[in-house]
């Protein structure tokens, strides 16, 4: 992975419509935006086309970034996460029975070896996601990582929606506090 | 951070992800049209995507980077995502009606080239903001003459065909410049309607009453008084055609505690109107 000021600096080329520095930004980055977006979708087809997408959008929108408000990576990733969820949350809402197996897989466990990458911001994320209670920060996680939605959680924590819906805002609004930014 | 806590708690579970298909679309509405809930959606996809450093990367297969590339070179030059704001003050007349508001539509359609799982069709929706008047804060003789300020903002949808659903309409009920007041989404298929309260003042002694009006100038009819407490609303569409859904205007009005004593709108009103949305080819 390139350093984020390389990335920067690639995507200000790519908003000048570079092709070139394009193509770097998704050599730099595709495995991570796939890696992402396929924890969500499960399937790879969905994968694919939803990874195309967000490269599509970063192309024609990469002169909206802006590096005083977020990482390239971080940019790309909400892009990515969100073309992902528009998807699951539209497939999910008419075939919500055929997933329970596919649910079992927990969402919460990370890539070993990514912890030498650990940046100072995470250590503090993951020290206030520890301070919530086990199964709260269990749900954020599910969430976040594999993009369960309340109804799901609600499932699998065997609470009503509305319930989760108050815990998860409860936990968010800890974290920010924890984090005091 | 000067927003009420429905609306950040909106923002940080539109960011983890969590909200259902309507109220995803719902937040994207208000992303094109409120800075502040913008603002704090992209905090907290900063605080979170932190996560992501944790994410295995996987290897996607090659073929995929010579599919991105053909889609570029279909779409044309790059070009930045444009939100033109139109503003178009006119005088109205005083009483509230649901009038027709003219607007500048500008549909642009966006093409797929390479279809994986079923064609995709893109489309525009775009959200037709009236101002609120506010008149409820003087008597009625001494009401200024009123403006309607009309908006209208693009953002591109992109929708699967394979799903077979037709997309979802965004309305957004702008108070001022800087705050929607209410968002709604209208479900073409099933009929329904939703409306959020975003940032509309809940008033004990008062009732919000959503109307339709079919036809310019036409006589709105009432879809019903949005609940107080709850923020939000489905009311049924029915009696109503999804041709006539797609042309009506939608008004917001204030009205006595329960709703409108008559069958017109006695309030002030906020205007809305659901864009067309034209899936391509």
């Amino acid at each position: 992975m390139l350093t984020p000021a390389e990335l920067v600096w690639l995507m200000a080329a790519v908003a000048k419509g570079d092709q070139a520095a394009f193509e770097r930004l998704y050599v730099a980055t595709r495995a991570k935006l796939y890696g992402v977006v396929l924890r969500i979708l499960r399937r790879s087809d969905l994968a694919d086309e939803v990874l195309q997408e967000t490269y599509l959008k970063i192309w024609h929108s990469a002169g909206t970034f802006d590096p005083k408000i977020a990482s390239p990576i971080t940019w790309m990733v909400a892009i990515a996460r969100n073309r992902a969820l528009d998807l699951i949350r539209k497939k999910t809402e008419a075939s919500l029975e055929d997933e329970p197996a596919a649910m079992e897989a927990a969402g919460e466990e990370v890539n070993p070896l990514a912890r030498r990458e650990m940046t100072e911001e995470l250590r503090r994320l993951l020290g206030c996601l520890g301070q919530l209670q086990e199964d709260r920060r269990r749900m954020v996680l599910l969430a976040y990582y594999s993009g369960w939605s309340r109804e799901q959680l609600s499932a699998k924590f065997d609470a009503p929606a509305n319930t989760i819906k108050t815990w998860l805002r409860r936990s968010l609004m800890e974290i920010r506090e924890c984090l005091g930014s | 951070m000067t927003m009420d806590e429905d609306r950040q708690g909106f923002a940080a579970e539109y960011a983890l992800g969590t909200l259902d298909s309507d109220e995803r679309a719902q937040a994207e509405a208000l992303l094109l049209v409120d800075p502040d809930f913008s603002a704090a959606v992209r905090q907290w996809e900063r605080r979170l995507g932190e996560l992501n450093v944790l994410v295995a990367p996987v290897e996607p297969q090659d073929a995929l980077w010579e599919q991105i590339r053909a889609r570029i070179a279909a779409a044309g030059p790059t070009e930045p995502m444009r939100l033109p704001e139109v503003v178009v003050a006119r005088p109205v007349a005083a009483a509230p009606s649901a009038e027709i508001i003219d607007l500048t539509q500008r549909v642009r359609r966006w093409r797929s080239v390479t279809a994986v799982t079923g064609a995709l069709a893109a489309a525009l929706v775009a959200v037709v903001v009236a101002r609120d008047l506010r008149p409820d804060l003087m008597p009625a003789s001494l009401q200024p003459r009123q403006q309607v300020v009309e908006r209208v903002v693009e953002k591109e949808v992109v929708r699967e065909v394979a799903s077979a659903r037709p997309a979802q309409f965004v309305a957004v009920f702008q108070k001022d410049e800087q705050s929607p007041s209410f968002v709604m989404t209208v479900d073409i298929d099933k009929r329904t309607v939703t409306v959020r309260q975003v940032a509309a003042e809940r008033l004990a002694d008062k009732s919000y009453q959503l109307w339709i009006a079919t036809q310019p100038g036409g006589a709105p009819q009432s879809l019903g008084v949005l609940g107080n407490d709850e923020f939000t609303v489905k009311a049924t569409l029915a009696a109503y055609d999804p041709a006539v859904i797609n042309g009506a205007t939608f008004g917001i009005s204030l009205e006595p505690l329960g709703g409108s004593p008559t069958d017109r709108p006695t309030g002030p009103v906020i205007h809305a109107r659901l864009l067309q949305v034209t899936p391509s080819q």
